[in-house]
């Protein structure tokens, strides 16, 4: 596979991110303004796998990232740097999560994938629409404006973190109690 | 208030019914079904690939990179330093001795490439789509490096400048990729900056450097196969032609 290939695959991917986005928050309208007991299975069903997938967008995520830096020697920019730094940890600590059915990370996780998705949007903004007079974040060797990938002529690199934490939000957001909850209840129970 | 958990339904109770309510509808579905949509991505995504790759994109001959099947009718620039006074028409040229500015751009296919002074002679060819003299110019100089491969010496680069849809041949990509064009090159923006940088004021127009980035000699218009011999000599020892 070419570079175009694989910025055609991810490119869809993040596109796929969207939707899954979208489902979820139309599936929380329609539960919360209209039937309460609307996709009650579905809603348990995407609870359940909510984890693992969040962890696995994270993990693709992370691979993507890194193989547009050292297999096609895309060097990555300031802004780059900030959102690898909100995504990349991720990809193994919703590993862990998921392992453990431990979804209170989320209190954790979420906080973070906001900052990612605000550095996101700003990136993919102005490389959609670059400042005449450049950014603090730019430099000539390294300008954060250059869209390196730039499929469907919106789909760049910010964009596909953006769709990424977006949607990694969005699965945090349902994934159902944990085992870890049901210990700690315990325990509180136990000692009361 | 008991230790032992009483008939009444408790939090954890209640907790675990939520959790495993779940457990008992399968979740297989959801995973099988993400799997073929990635699984039938990827192969659109492969065999779109091919098709690029059957236009342009693979390593050519001579060395260099056939330009991509890439997307961009205008790219992203970045200039860093003085731009080049345009060629006076007469005269000595004020610029020689100067040192180039830094350009970063992007090639067809979005990826990096800068022109600077990085320790190499150079060779800019700036050419723009809608000039019958680039469109002669082109071919020439491929056929010469089709027969004497690309030179290692000398970096050649070239600038996709003026680039107008309105103007015919539109875009240079489409151009370039028909006459396998194996020259690395940078697709200017809307302002032309890239092609300002160097200070163009005709098409062609060679700027040649020598290693340290200094301007040797600039020319504009056809070049000859001794006068395309001429520039790389050039380059090659600093000095211009006589």
């Amino acid at each position: 596979m070419n570079v175009q290939s694989f910025s055609f695959f991810f490119a869809i991917l993040a596109l796929g991110c969207w939707l899954g986005t979208l489902a979820i928050i139309v599936g929380a309208l329609v539960r919360r303004f209209g039937n309460p007991d609307a996709f009650a299975d579905l809603r348990e069903q995407v609870g359940g796998v909510a984890l693992p997938l969040a962890w696995a967008i994270a993990l693709v995520t992370t691979v993507g990232s890194l193989y547009y830096s050292k297999v096609q020697g895309y060097v990555p920019c300031e802004l780059c740097w900030y959102q690898r730094i909100c995504l990349y940890p991720w990809s193994v600590i919703l590993g862990i999560a998921a392992w453990r059915r431990d979804a209170a990370i989320k209190v954790y996780a979420i906080p973070v994938l906001c900052v990612s998705v605000l550095i996101s949007a700003y990136h993919s903004w102005i490389q959609w629409f670059p400042p005449p007079s450049g950014t603090s974040f730019c430099t000539a060797a390294v300008p954060c404006t250059l869209k390196y990938v730039n499929e469907f002529r919106f789909v760049t690199l910010p964009f596909m973190a953006l769709s990424a934490a977006v949607f990694m939000i969005a699965l945090l957001f349902v994934s159902e109690p944990s085992d870890v909850e049901i210990d700690i209840a315990e325990e509180v129970e136990v000692s009361a | 208030m008991s230790n032992r958990p009483g008939k009444s339904t408790s939090a954890s109770q209640r907790v675990r019914a939520a959790s495993n309510a779940g457990k008992g509808k399968s979740t297989a579905w959801i995973w099988i079904a993400i799997v073929a949509v990635v699984v039938v991505v990827g192969v659109v995504a492969v065999v779109a690939g091919r098709g690029s790759s059957a236009k342009g994109g693979s390593a050519s001959p001579s060395g260099g990179t056939i330009v991509p099947n890439g997307k961009l009718d205008y790219g992203q620039v970045s200039v860093s330093g003085t731009n080049l006074t345009p060629m006076p028409d007469n005269g000595a040229d004020p610029m020689v001795g100067t040192v180039i500015p830094s350009v970063t751009g992007q090639q067809f296919d979005g990826k990096q490439l800068a022109i600077a002074a990085d320790g190499k002679p150079h060779i800019i060819m700036v050419v723009a789509h809608w000039c019958p003299h680039c469109q002669a110019e082109v071919p020439r100089i491929q056929g010469w490096l089709d027969a004497s491969g690309m030179p290692t010496d000398v970096e050649l680069v070239t600038v996709a400048t003026s680039n107008d849809p309105a103007k015919g041949n539109f875009p240079a990509a489409d151009w370039l990729r028909a006459q396998k064009w194996s020259v690395p090159t940078i697709v200017d923006d809307k302002q032309s900056q890239a092609g300002a940088a160097f200070g163009v004021s005709g098409f062609p127009y060679f700027i040649v450097t020598d290693a340290q980035g200094k301007v040797v000699y600039r020319t504009s218009g056809e070049k000859t196969e001794a006068e395309w011999n001429a520039l790389l000599a050039a380059a090659r020892t600093g000095k211009a032609p006589v």
